[in-house]
Parts: structure tokens; C-alpha cells; sequence
């Protein structure tokens, strides 16, 4: 994984002592909250319902046992004993003291990690592929392309004040679990037939009031150009975006306005000028950063496959778990494992200061030193030994970290929701929670096979409802909080954005509703390989509004 | 600028101008013409009353007449007229307006504009570092704690940068990662 250097060391220290002044300056009260608050967003942190809340960068999801083992003693000495792993593959802490913030960012350093551009209207943490460099379908891995536009975004004097945050997200496989149709700009890695790097370039995909799938603009942009293409599209976003109305100034609505066609024609025009600059990036540059991400010497162990196998015969919870939350890595000896991090009715993707320092001991001994976030709020140890898989799960067990759900109906995406954000009109988490209890039994989740439930507490869709397979959006309609149903979002390699059934639903009636949906499905697959999705594509929405309203509702 | 100004009903008297060797006068008046500026020796006009003047005025006038750009005009028109342009004032009616340092990126890196590059309007201490890698020469500083910051040279920059920029003595001339990785 990427190390930083000397330079990277430097930086960081001086942006801490930036930080550090004006935190200064705002409890004096040198700085007013208004002028402040531009500038702790620049660094991660926000002001919420309740307290100040940090956002950590984890760049594109990877950390090592050191770092994950800083995250939890920051949990337990500057928090409440837990953080909070985000959709964009971060940490938030919920409830540091605004005094305290410069030493987390001290010993953030320490471990080379930082806060920078977790927030504010900036080109944010870059997002991957959380199976990068192990995944079996996999072309490239995409990270160190994600650490050049890191570097390469770190405050950028050009692009620091666009007119609204701005996220990127890569692939390397064709099967995206990067949910790059729903980035600003989304880079699928792949090669072309010389057998050379490049990227299928998608721009204005986002959540939000507005979803929007992302239009592909480039079919195949050499990796050389990367830069100078990002710095195009950027720049005409920067000049054109619509800053008189934040629900408007997102580039996917510039791209709706403009019509990608233009738009494309802009951006291009802006390339030719830029594409010979000093953006290129020469192929050693890129051979540079890609030694950082070259993967690890794994020894052969054959010897997994019977004992695997043998473990999984004597042990049916591990069989579970094993079929749920391991999957295939390129070197058949070992295995990709998902730690869930959504315990039957617990809060997605809360984890506590214990649990991180024993993911940090597990990756240093089982996973090559290696942890990723993902992006559905779990983790992940993406080289664990067949052999050591058994060991791997009794250590996850004790700590509750061993639910065998990854990709089930219980593997929930949840937002914070009015338990904590300030923008929130609903609460997001209690939902969250009585539909993991209500489908928790493990042969009634099995049976239901993969259904992605995404849950938002309000429009801004930070829990993704818009392309769960069923989103749940809560709304306040007077006084009460509502939440409504969405069917058929995906944020795979076909992204669509999900419909709406009809009418909301209070908070007493949701899970029922969603219990009707699922035996509407279970009832109507044609077999248990056509899984939610599938089915959904193939009937439409009409059964299920009928299920849910009735057959002489004419809600829509 | 004088029209946002006098917009926003405010008025600076301590309004400064900054560049890289510290404080230093300011020639220039705002003007909404030639006609209205009298016989000062520098002035600047609004981009339109800029563009309104004829070649030869702007040639030949024995005065220096700059233009005036706020982040919603469009530079194109003054691409081809750079050598008659002594200095260019592009606005910041918010420091969150990022508008302005694409343009500057645009003239200074691309088009290579060789006058006087002028940040104007809500300059802040925190952004003056951006500023002066997008390519800014100059500063109107009017904001108390940045007047305070700038005299005594304290911008809290980093020590280096990721990306190729001008404005900065410190800049090795690329990319970090071009440097060999550390072993």
C-alpha cells in the first residue's frame, strides 16, 4: 500500500498547524462560526445536531493494521469508544470535543492519516474498488490511479472552492462495486486490445433530491491523460456550475442543463489545450506509484482446501459465513473475507475502539498487514489464507464481528439519520435496526438471497436509497416522520436509480411493508437464482404496489 | 469592482494592495470610463466599458487602463488583446466563488498573460496561498485579520505541493510523486 514519504509527512504536519491556528482563532473567537466553517469543512469537520463530527479520510478504503489500530484508540480516548465507517469508505468520529480535534490530527499524522477533504466543496477522498489488486475479475488494480488523483487533488489551488463537493470514484473490474455511475466522474480501468491502460470516463452521476445516472463521455481515455482529462472536466464545471442554488450546482446538473453532448464538446476542447502540459503523466510516474500497490508475496498454501473444507463440515455457523462473506481471491489458496460490520440489530457500520484493534491484530497476523472499508459500511481483509480462515473466524466471533450477511437483505446502508445530522427529517438508524431483527434468522436471509436495503433520513441521500434494490427514504410530513419506498435501484455496472411505490409509510408500518415486498418476491421468483433485482426487472412494479396499496389503489 | 462595491453600501478606507515583496501603492483607480476617471495616470474599467474603447485608445493612451472581470463575464473577448492589457482584476464576491482562479489559471499558465493579475473582492488570509498559485500577482486586501497576517508574512503554507504550480519559491517543478519513492 502507499507509504508517504518525507514530502507526504511534511505537508500533513504543516496542514495540521494550519488547522491548528484556526481552531485557535475560532475559540477565541477570532473567527467568527461563519468564517470558521469553510475552513474546519476543508478538514473534516462538521457541526451536527449534538456536536462537532470528524470525518477521517481512508483513501480508496485501504489502511493497515497500525492505522486501524490509531482509529480505535482515537475512539476511545476522544470519543465514546466507537466510529462510524462511511458509504465513501471513511471514518466518523461523532462526538470529539472542537479542542481536541488538532491532537486527533497529530496522531492521525502518526500514522499517516488525515482529515483533508473529507468535506467542503472540493474534489473528495477518492473511492475503489474495496476488492482492488485481489478481486479474481479484475483487470488492474485501480488504486494507484486513485492515489494520483489523491495526490494530485490535495489542495488544489484551482479546484478548492467549486461550486460544490466533488466525487470520483474507479473500478478495475468489470463488475463495478465502486458504484462509479453515481460519482461526479467515475473511472472504469481497463485495457484496450494493445493490451494498454486506460478509462471509460462517466460524468454527473449523484444521489441526492436529483439522481442521476452517469453518462459515459470517453469510451477509452489512455492513462496518460488521466490528469490533464480530470483537469478538463473540473475546470469547465468549475467556470459553468450553477452557484446560485447549492440543489442545483452538483455537475450532474450541469451536465442535465448544458446536454452531455455540449458539455462533452466543452470538456474536450478544454483537453486539447491542456493535454501536452506538464499534466501527463510519463509511464514511470505512473510504474512509481504502482510499486507501492505491488501485490504481496503470498507463500502457497494448499494445505486450506481440505482443512477448509473439513472445518466447514464440522461447523455450520462457519459454513454460513464461509459461503457468505469470503469470496474468491486471485490466488486460489487464499480468500477475499468481509467482516460485517451489521450485527442483527445493530447500527451499520458502527464499529467499537475493541473491535478495530482486533480487526488491526487479525490483518497483521492473517491479511498481509492489509484492511479495506467498503463502501456498504463493512471491512474487509482482502488476503486471509484458506487455511486460516477458521482461526480468522473464531477471533471475529468473539467480538460479534462474524455475521454472515455480506450481500443479504440484513446487510443494511444506513445514514445517520436525525439521531445525529443536522439535516436529517427522519431517523435512519432505528429502521435499520427492527429490519435487520425482523429478517435476522439466518435460513430466512439465506433463503431471500441478495437484497441491497439502502436507507436515507432525508432527500440528500447519503444512504443511497436511490439505487437500493429497495430504498427507504424518510420524509417529515407534518410533524411525523414518513418513509417512503423506492424498488429497482442498483448502483452496479447497470445503474438505475429506483421508482417510487406510493404513498409513505410511518415508522410503526415500514418493516411490515417491506416484509410484503420481500413475500411478493419470494412468491413470484421463478426460481431462488433470479434474485431480487432480476425479478424486479422482469415484472415491474406492479405486483408489489399491489402487495403494498391494494388492488383498487390507484397510488402511484 | 467600484459597481460591487458601492453595491454592498460598503466602504474600505484601509483597502491595501499586496504582493509577493509585502504592501506596496496602489496607481489604480475604478473608473466606469475613461471619461469619469479625469487625468489619473491608471485606471481600471469594467469589462464592457473595457471592450467599448477602440484599439488605437487602448494602444496608444498615455495612461494604463485596466479591466475589471467579475466571475459571471467571460474572459474569450480579452484573449486576443493581452498585450494591451496592463493588468486584469478578477473578483471574489465571496472567497467561496472559485470562479476566479480558473480564469487566472487560464490566462497566467495557458495564454501566458505577462501584466498584472489582481485579486479583488473578499481576500481572505486562508485563500491567499491558492491565490497566488493560480497565478494572482497582486492582492486588494481590505479584511482586518488578513491585513494583520500579511504584513507580518505569516500564510501558514505547506511546505511543498502536489501539484505544478507558479506563485511559490518552494515548488520543486512537478508532481510529488515524481520524486523517487522512499525506499
Amino acid at each position: 500500500m502507499y507509504r508517504y514519504d518525507e514530502f507526504d509527512h511534511a505537508f500533513v504536519a504543516a496542514r495540521v498547524e494550519q488547522f491548528k491556528d484556526q481552531v485557535e482563532r475560532r475559540l477565541s473567537g477570532e473567527l467568527t462560526e461563519d468564517q470558521f466553517k469553510p475552513l474546519r469543512l476543508m478538514n473534516g469537520v462538521y457541526l451536527q445536531l449534538h456536536a462537532y463530527m470528524l470525518r477521517v479520510a481512508v483513501p480508496y478504503g485501504t489502511l493497515s493494521g497500525r492505522q486501524m489500530r490509531k482509529l480505535g484508540h482515537i475512539a476511545r480516548t476522544y470519543d465514546r469508544g466507537y466510529g462510524h465507517f462511511t458509504t465513501r469508505q471513511n471514518i466518523q468520529y461523532n462526538w470529539p470535543a472542537l479542542a481536541d480535534i488538532p491532537k486527533i490530527l497529530d496522531e492521525l499524522a502518526e500514522v499517516e492519516m488525515h482529515a483533508m477533504q473529507t468535506s467542503g466543496n472540493c474534489i473528495r477522498n477518492v473511492t475503489a474498488d474495496h476488492f482492488s489488486g485481489v478481486a479474481a475479475d479484475e483487470v488492474a488494480d485501480p488504486r494507484p490511479f486513485a492515489e494520483i488523483l489523491r495526490q494530485w487533488s490535495s489542495l488544489h489551488p484551482e479546484f478548492s472552492y467549486l461550486p460544490r463537493k466533488f466525487k470520483i470514484a474507479v473500478t478495475g473490474a468489470e463488475h463495478d462495486r465502486a458504484a462509479i455511475q453515481t460519482h461526479d466522474i467515475g473511472l472504469h480501468l481497463k485495457k484496450n486490445e494493445a493490451g494498454e491502460l486506460g478509462f471509460a470516463v462517466y460524468v454527473g452521476g449523484g444521489q441526492g433530491r436529483t439522481p442521476m445516472v452517469a453518462k459515459k463521455i470517453r469510451d477509452f481515455l489512455p492513462a496518460e491523460d488521466l490528469l490533464s482529462y480530470t483537469t478538463a472536466i473540473v475546470r469547465v464545471y468549475n467556470l459553468h456550475g450553477r452557484r446560485d442554488n447549492k440543489y442545483k450546482a452538483r455537475i450532474k446538473i450541469l451536465v442535465h442543463e448544458t446536454g452531455v453532448e455540449e458539455l462533452t464538446r466543452q470538456i474536450e476542447a478544454e483537453w486539447q489545450a491542456l493535454k501536452e502540459s506538464d499534466l501527463k503523466l510519463p509511464q514511470g510516474d505512473i510504474d512509481a506509484i504502482m510499486t507501492y500497490f505491488r501485490p504481496p508475496v503470498l507463500p502457497e498454501r494448499p494445505e486450506g482446501w481440505g482443512a477448509l473444507a473439513a472445518a466447514k463440515k464440522a461447523d455450520a455457523g462457519f459454513a454460513a459465513w464461509v459461503d457468505q462473506n469470503v469470496t474468491p481471491h486471485k490466488n486460489p489458496d487464499y480468500g477475499v473475507v468481509t467482516i460485517s460490520l451489521k450485527p442483527i440489530g445493530g447500527i451499520p457500520g458502527d464499529a467499537s475502539a475493541e473491535q478495530m484493534e482486533l480487526v488491526a491484530d487479525i490483518a497483521e497476523k492473517y491479511s498481509q498487514d492489509e484492511i479495506r472499508v467498503s463502501h456498504e459500511q463493512n471491512l474487509v481483509l482482502p488476503h486471509v489464507a484458506l487455511a486460516d480462515l477458521h482461526a480468522v473466524y473464531e477471533l471475529l466471533l468473539a467480538d460479534g464481528l462474524a455475521t454472515a450477511n455480506a450481500g443479504l437483505i440484513t446487510d443494511i446502508i444506513a445514514c445517520p439519520g436525525l439521531d445525529y445530522c443536522a439535516l436529517a427529517n427522519a431517523r435512519s438508524i432505528p429502521v435499520a435496526q427492527r429490519i435487520s431483527e425482523r429478517f435476522g434468522a439466518a435460513e430466512r436471509q439465506a433463503e431471500i438471497g441478495e437484497l441491497k436495503i439502502k436507507i436515507s433520513g432525508c432527500i440528500n441521500a447519503c444512504g443511497h436509497h436511490h439505487v437500493g434494490h429497495i430504498g427507504i427514504l424518510g420524509v417529515e410530513k407534518k410533524g411525523e416522520e414518513l418513509y417512503q419506498i423506492t424498488l429497482g435501484g442498483s448502483a452496479d455496472e447497470i445503474t438505475t436509480v429506483g421508482e417510487i411505490t406510493g404513498r409513505g409509510f410511518s415508522s410503526e408500518e415500514v418493516v411490515d411493508a417491506i416484509e410484503k415486498i420481500v413475500d411478493t418476491y419470494l412468491g413470484l421468483r421463478t426460481s431462488k437464482e433470479e434474485n431480487f433485482l432480476a425479478a424486479y426487472r422482469r415484472v415491474g412494479a406492479a405486483p408489489f404496489k399491489e402487495a403494498l396499496y391494494g388492488p383498487v389503489s390507484r397510488a402511484a | 469592482m467600484s459597481e460591487a462595491t458601492e453595491q454592498n453600501g460598503k466602504h474600505f478606507p484601509e483597502k491595501q494592495l499586496w504582493g509577493r515583496e509585502g504592501f506596496r501603492d496602489d496607481p489604480y483607480i475604478e473608473a466606469e470610463s475613461l471619461e469619469v476617471a479625469g487625468d489619473a495616470p491608471a485606471v481600471i474599467l469594467p469589462l464592457a466599458a473595457w471592450l467599448g474603447l477602440d484599439d488605437d485608445v487602448r494602444r496608444t493612451s498615455n495612461r494604463r487602463i485596466g479591466v475589471f472581470v467579475a466571475p459571471g463575464e467571460s474572459i474569450d473577448p480579452l484573449l486576443d488583446k493581452l498585450d494591451t492589457v496592463p493588468l486584469i482584476a478578477l473578483q471574489f464576491p465571496a472567497f467561496n466563488d472559485g470562479r476566479s482562479y480558473s480564469k487566472a489559471e487560464i490566462l497566467k499558465g495557458r495564454h501566458g498573460f505577462k501584466g498584472e493579475l489582481r485579486a479583488v473582492g473578499d481576500v481572505l488570509v486562508d485563500q491567499v496561498v491558492f491565490m497566488l498559485r493560480a497565478g494572482f500577482d497582486t492582492l486588494e486586501v481590505t479584511n482586518p485579520v488578513a491585513l494583520k497576517r500579511l504584513s507580518a508574512s505569516d500564510l501558514r503554507d505547506t511546505p511543498g505541493y502536489y501539484q505544478p504550480g507558479r506563485g511559490s519559491a518552494k515548488t520543486a517543478g512537478g508532481f510529488s510523486w515524481r520524486r523517487t519513492p522512499a525506499a
